[in-house]
C-alpha cells in the first residue's frame, strides 16, 4: 500500500493536470455560466476596458511625450495594466470562496490560485491579441517590429503579476487589511506603472525612481517590440526577472503557510 | 492504513488559542469500522476533518496509506450556481472518473429528476443531501468518513444509504462520528469516546457507552429557562424541545429503547426513569415507561405512567386500551373518563404523576408521593387546583420543604432542583421564589409573591385547629 501512496512524479503530474483542468472548467462555468455569450466574456470584458480607455485617451488627446499614435500607446499600456492588476484582484478571497474544495485532498490552495491566474492570463492575452489584430487590420497601428520582444515583455509582466497575485491572495486569507489596501494601491500603481508614459519622456531624476517599479520594465519591453525604432525604450529585463523570482519564492512560502492555517467548515 | 500520531489541534480565537484536540493517537486498517462517540463540541468534527485532510494538525502527523473520502453527509464542495450535473462532472474529473457513467449512477440514485439540470442553490436540504451522498458513492474510497450527526434525508433514502455503505462496502475502513451509541453499535466493530479533545478507545461497545454515559452524568445539566406560560400545553411543548436538545437525555432514552427492543425490561425502565427524572414532561417516554413496567407486571405503575402521559397530552385514543388492560378487574374506575388537558389555564388541567409529587412536596414536605395515592388521584380526574386545595387542607401546617423529590415512580432518580419545576408548574418565577423562600416566607406565600398561583383558589389553612 505504501507504494500506491508514494506515487511517481509522472503520476503526480497527471493528477496536477487533471485537477487544474477540472478547476479551470469549474471557474469558467461559475464565472460566466452558459447564458448569452458565456466564455467569450473572458476576453470581451478586458477588450471593452482597453477600447474604452483608448477612446477616452484619443478624445482627450492625452499627453504621452511622443509622436506615437494614441491607439498604439493605449493598447500596449492598458493591456499590461489589465494583465498584472486583474490577477491579484481575482486571487484575493479565492480560497475563502472555494474553502469546501479543501475537502478534496488532491486540490491544494495553490491549484485554486493557479486556475484563476490562468483564466486571467488567457483573457488578457486574447484581448491584447484580438485588439492588436483589429487595430492593425484597420491600419490604426503598424504590426509589431519584433514579435518575440513583445511576447517576452508580455510573459515577464504575466510572471510578475502571477507571483504578485499569489502573494496578495495568500496574505489576504490571513489579513483582511490586504484586501482593503490592494484596491487603492492598484489604482495608484496604474499611472505609475508605465501605462501612461514613456520612461524616456521623464526627467532623469524621476526616471531613476520609476525604474524601481517592476511593471515599468515589462511595458517598455512590449513597446520596444512594437515600435522600438520610433521611441527610446528604457528597461532592464534582468531587474524584472529578479523581482519576479524573489516574489515567486515568497508567494510559494506564503501559500504553504496559509494552507496550514485553513479551517473549512 | 491510516495512522494518526500525537495529533493536537489549536484554533485561534479572540481570547487566544483554544485546544480542540489533544494528543490523539489512532490506527485504522481496512475492514475496521471505528465509531467515535462524543458530545457536541467534543471535537468530533475537527477530528474527522483532520483525518480527511481538509485541515492540517497544529502538531503531530497523519499518514494515509489508503484513499480517504471527504466526510460523508457533507453537502459542501458544491458550487451553488452550478447545476447538479456540473458538480458531478467536476468531481468526476477531479478523481479521474468517467463523468457520463457517474451521471447515470447519480441520476438513478439521487432521484432528482430534472432538478439535476438546475443550479444546486435551488435545491432543498434533502435534495442536497441526496446529491452529496450519491456523489460520495461514485468514488470508490478505501476509507469512508461518516458524520452521522449531520446526516439528513428521508427514511427511504437512509435505507438505501445504509445498504450502499454498510452492506456493499462493508470491506472498507470507516470512521463514524456520532452521539448515538446505538447507531455505532449497529455499524462499528471498534469504539472510542472523545471528550475534551482526548480520545479513549474501547474494545467493545458496552464499555464505550458506559464511559460516555458516565461523562454525561458528570456534566452540567441542561435546564429549561422557565417562561411564564399560562397555558400548560405550550409549556409542555417547549419543555419537550429542551429535552430533545439535551444529549444526556437523548442518550439515556436511546439506550432504554435499545434495551426495550432486546426485551430487557428492567434496564429499559431504569433508562426511561433516569431520563424522565431529567425532563419529566417529555410525555412520549411516559408511554414507553408504561409499556416496560407493564411487561414486568407492575400494573399500578404502568397505569400511573399511561395516565400521566395522557395528562400531558398523549392521545387518549391510543392509550385507552392499555389503561383498560392494566386496570385491576372489576375496578370502579374502569368506566371513568381519562383526564386530558384542554389547552386552557394551567390550574384547570389534570395532574400527572410529576405534578402530584411536586404538590405533595409543597403541601406536606414529603419527598414524593406513594404509588397508591397517586393512582387514586389520577383516576379521580381532578384538576391541579383541586388536588392542591385538598392536599393543603389535609396537611399539617409548617412542613419544611424536602431537599429532593422523586418525580418518577419506582424511585429511579430524585431531583434536587424540583423547586424550579414547582415554580414553573404554578407560573411563578424561579429566582423570585427562591428569594422569597430564603426570606423565610411560607412556601405557599413565597409562590404567590413570586407571581405564581394567580387565580388558584387554595383554602386558607384553619390555624385554630393547628
Amino acid at each position: 500500500m505504501a507504494i500506491a501512496a508514494q506515487t511517481s512524479l509522472i503520476a503526480n503530474l497527471g493528477v496536477q493536470r487533471r485537477v487544474l483542468g477540472a478547476l479551470l472548467l469549474r471557474e469558467l462555468l461559475t464565472r460566466y455560466g452558459r447564458h448569452n455569450i458565456g466564455f467569450l466574456w473572458l476576453f470581451v470584458e478586458p477588450m471593452l476596458f482597453t477600447l474604452g480607455v483608448t477612446a477616452l485617451w484619443t478624445a482627450t488627446r492625452s499627453l504621452h511625450g511622443s509622436n506615437l499614435p494614441i491607439a498604439a500607446f493605449a493598447l500596449t499600456g492598458y493591456s499590461t495594466v489589465l494583465l498584472w492588476r486583474n490577477m491579484p484582484g481575482r486571487c484575493i478571497g479565492a480560497i475563502e470562496s472555494n474553502m469546501a474544495l479543501m475537502y478534496h485532498r488532491n486540490v491544494r490552495a495553490l491549484d485554486i490560485y493557479v486556475a484563476r491566474i490562468i483564466i486571467e492570463f488567457a483573457g488578457a492575452t486574447m484581448s491584447f491579441f484580438t485588439l492588436s489584430l483589429v487595430f492593425i487590420a484597420s491600419e490604426l497601428i503598424k504590426p509589431p517590429e519584433d514579435f518575440l520582444t513583445v511576447a517576452g515583455g508580455w510573459m515577464l509582466t504575466a510572471w510578475f503579476g502571477a507571483a504578485l497575485a499569489i502573494t496578495i491572495g495568500a496574505l489576504s486569507q490571513e489579513y483582511e487589511l490586504v484586501d482593503k489596501l490592494w484596491h487603492p494601491a492598484s489604482y495608484l500603481l496604474f499611472p505609475l506603472s508605465g501605462a501612461a508614459y514613456l520612461v524616456s519622456a521623464l526627467s532623469s531624476a524621476v526616471r531613476e525612481i520609476v525604474l524601481y517599479i517592476p511593471m515599468v520594465h515589462g511595458v517598455e519591453m512590449i513597446r520596444d517590440g512594437y515600435f522600438g525604432s520610433q521611441i527610446e525604450p528604457i528597461y532592464d529585463p534582468g531587474y524584472a526577472i529578479i523581482c519576479s523570482l524573489v516574489l515567486s519564492v515568497a508567494a510559494l512560502i506564503l501559500v504553504r503557510w496559509t494552507e496550514k492555517r485553513l479551517s473549512p467548515r | 492504513m491510516i495512522t494518526v500520531s500525537n495529533v493536537t489541534k489549536h484554533y485561534r480565537t479572540r481570547t487566544g488559542p483554544k485546544r480542540v484536540l489533544d494528543g490523539i493517537n489512532l490506527k485504522l486498517t481496512k475492514g475496521e469500522r471505528l465509531g467515535v462517540l462524543g458530545r457536541n463540541g467534543a471535537g468530533k468534527s475537527t477530528l474527522i476533518r483532520l483525518v480527511g485532510g481538509a485541515e492540517a494538525p497544529t502538531f503531530g502527523k497523519i499518514t494515509r496509506e489508503m484513499s480517504v473520502s471527504w466526510p460523508l453527509a457533507f453537502g459542501g464542495a458544491f458550487q451553488g450556481n452550478l447545476t447538479g450535473i456540473d458538480n458531478v462532472r467536476f468531481i468526476s474529473r477531479l478523481y479521474n472518473q468517467d463523468p457520463e457513467h457517474n451521471l447515470a449512477f447519480v441520476e438513478q440514485f439521487a432521484e432528482l429528476g430534472q432538478y439535476l439540470r438546475e443550479p444546486v442553490s435551488s435545491y432543498s436540504s434533502g435534495m442536497l443531501a441526496r446529491l452529496a451522498f450519491a456523489i460520495s458513492m461514485i468514488i470508490e474510497f478505501d476509507c469512508f468518513l461518516i458524520d452521522e450527526v449531520a446526516a439528513v434525508g428521508d427514511s427511504r433514502f437512509h435505507e438505501r444509504c445504509n445498504y450502499e455503505l454498510f452492506d456493499r462496502r462493508s470491506d472498507r475502513a470507516m470512521m463514524i462520528i456520532s452521539h448515538d451509541p446505538g447507531y455505532l453499535r449497529d455499524h462499528c466493530n471498534r469504539f472510542a469516546v472523545l471528550d475534551q479533545g482526548r480520545l479513549t478507545t474501547f474494545a467493545d461497545h458496552d464499555t464505550a457507552q458506559d464511559h460516555f454515559l458516565a461523562q454525561m452524568r458528570s456534566s452540567v445539566v441542561v435546564r429549561a429557562v422557565a417562561q411564564p406560560f399560562s397555558r400548560r400545553l405550550a409549556a409542555i411543548d417547549s419543555l419537550r424541545r429542551v429535552a430533545h436538545a439535551d444529549e444526556h437525555f437523548m442518550t439515556l432514552v436511546r439506550q432504554a429503547d435499545a434495551a426495550r427492543d432486546r426485551h430487557d425490561w428492567t434496564l429499559a425502565e431504569a433508562g426511561y426513569g433516569e431520563a424522565l427524572a431529567l425532563h419529566p414532561y417529555e410525555r412520549s417516554y411516559w408511554v414507553q415507561l408504561g409499556h416496560v413496567t407493564r411487561e414486568q407486571g407492575c400494573l399500578a405503575r404502568a397505569e400511573i405512567a399511561y395516565r400521566t402521559a395522557c395528562a400531558y397530552g398523549e392521545p387518549v385514543r391510543v392509550l385507552a386500551p392499555f389503561i383498560t388492560a392494566v386496570a385491576p378487574p372489576g375496578s370502579s374506575t374502569l368506566n371513568s373518563p381519562i383526564a386530558v388537558p384542554d389547552g386552557g389555564d394551567t390550574r384547570r388541567q389534570p395532574p400527572g404523576y410529576v405534578d402530584l409529587a411536586l404538590l405533595a412536596a409543597l403541601a406536606r414536605g414529603t419527598d414524593g408521593i406513594a404509588d397508591e395515592e397517586a393512582l387514586v388521584l389520577l383516576r379521580e380526574g381532578g384538576s391541579l387546583e383541586t388536588v392542591l386545595a385538598r392536599m393543603m387542607s389535609e396537611a399539617p401546617a409548617g412542613a419544611a420543604l424536602p431537599q429532593q423529590v422523586a418525580l418518577v415512580p419506582g424511585g429511579w432518580a430524585v431531583r434536587s432542583d424540583w423547586r424550579d419545576d414547582l415554580a414553573r408548574l404554578v407560573g411563578a418565577e424561579q429566582d423570585a421564589f427562591d428569594a422569597a423562600l430564603s426570606r423565610g416566607e411560607e412556601p405557599l406565600a413565597a409562590l404567590r409573591s413570586a407571581g405564581g398561583l394567580a387565580e388558584w383558589i387554595i383554602p386558607v389553612r384553619d390555624t385554630t385547629t393547628a
